[in-house]
């Protein structure tokens, strides 16, 4: 009998209502946006700003010698392509 | 889509048309456990009941898969039934053990009679009885599940929902075939 009682109660507007309270929806796209922008500035900056034109050649000879004067600014530069790079990848995989 | 699916969907994307889904699937049998636990009162039961929905919404990376969901629903309700009661002081007076003799003599009648008094009847229950009793009997729910659920142990269960029957099928004697309910 008391199975027989449990007859199915039509939704009439409750879910809408549960679904209307429940708390905003967080911004999922704001952090990565802000990543993917940030990093796109980066990539700007480092262009315009970095010293192309005084950066010494690199020839195999050089690369052999392990000359400090040829090998840091290429490691610095790297350094920030690299970084700028692993931002944008960060940014587009975001999984919040 | 499973149930697990839709959990998963909401945690990692607060997916809200996921989680109306779970509304959807839900809604009736914890309305109507509220509306029993609530002796019938269908406002205070929806209010209940979405409060029920909204604190699932937040507790929901509390949920473990390791009962159905519906028990997790279930277990949720009845703390909002609680809580609610404990505000308006309705514990105190909930547990009425005894009905008169009169009340607890219905007349032989039709099924629909039956129906009037058993829905009766569980109001009188006390509301551990009333809630394990609903629970088992009418959702299906094991007493392992009811003791999940209820965050009680399984032999509080076993003997609340012993003494609820009994109590049901005392007041309910009168009747013929009363034993199927």
């Amino acid at each position: 009998m008391l199975r027989e009682q449990s007859t199915y109660i039509n939704d009439d507007g409750f879910t809408q209502r549960v679904i209307a309270a429940l708390p905003r929806r967080r911004r999922t796209w704001l952090r990565p946006a802000l990543l993917l922008g940030s990093a796109a500035i980066g990539w700007v900056l480092a262009v315009l700003w970095l010293p192309w034109r005084n950066l010494p050649a690199v020839d195999l000879s050089a690369l052999l010698s392990l000359n400090p004067q040829v090998l840091t600014p290429w490691a610095l530069v790297l350094t920030v392509a690299a970084s700028l790079v692993w931002a944008m990848v960060a940014a587009i995989q975001w999984d919040d | 889509m499973t149930d697990a699916d839709l959990i998963a969907r909401v945690l990692a994307r607060e997916d809200h048309h996921a989680f109306a889904e779970l509304v959807r699937r839900y809604q009736s049998p914890v309305r109507a456990f509220l509306a029993r636990m609530a002796r019938g009162d269908t406002h205070l039961a929806d209010d209940l009941a979405q409060e029920t929905f909204l604190k699932a919404w937040r507790k929901l990376h509390t949920y473990r898969g390791t009962a159905q969901f519906s028990t997790w629903l279930f277990g949720i309700a009845f703390n909002e039934f609680r809580s609610a009661a404990r505000q308006r002081k309705e514990l105190t007076v909930d547990d009425v053990d005894e009905l008169p003799a009169e009340a607890t003599q219905p007349a032989a009648g039709s099924g629909n009679d039956l129906r009037l008094d058993l829905t009766e009847a569980l109001k009188r229950l006390s509301s551990n009885e009333r809630a394990v009793v609903v629970l088992c009997c009418q959702n299906g729910l094991s007493h392992e599940e009811a003791a999940k659920a209820l965050d009680c142990p399984l032999g509080t269960v076993k003997t609340n929902v012993l003494r609820g029957k009994e109590k049901l099928k005392r007041w309910l004697q009168g009747y013929q075939h009363y034993e199927s309910a």
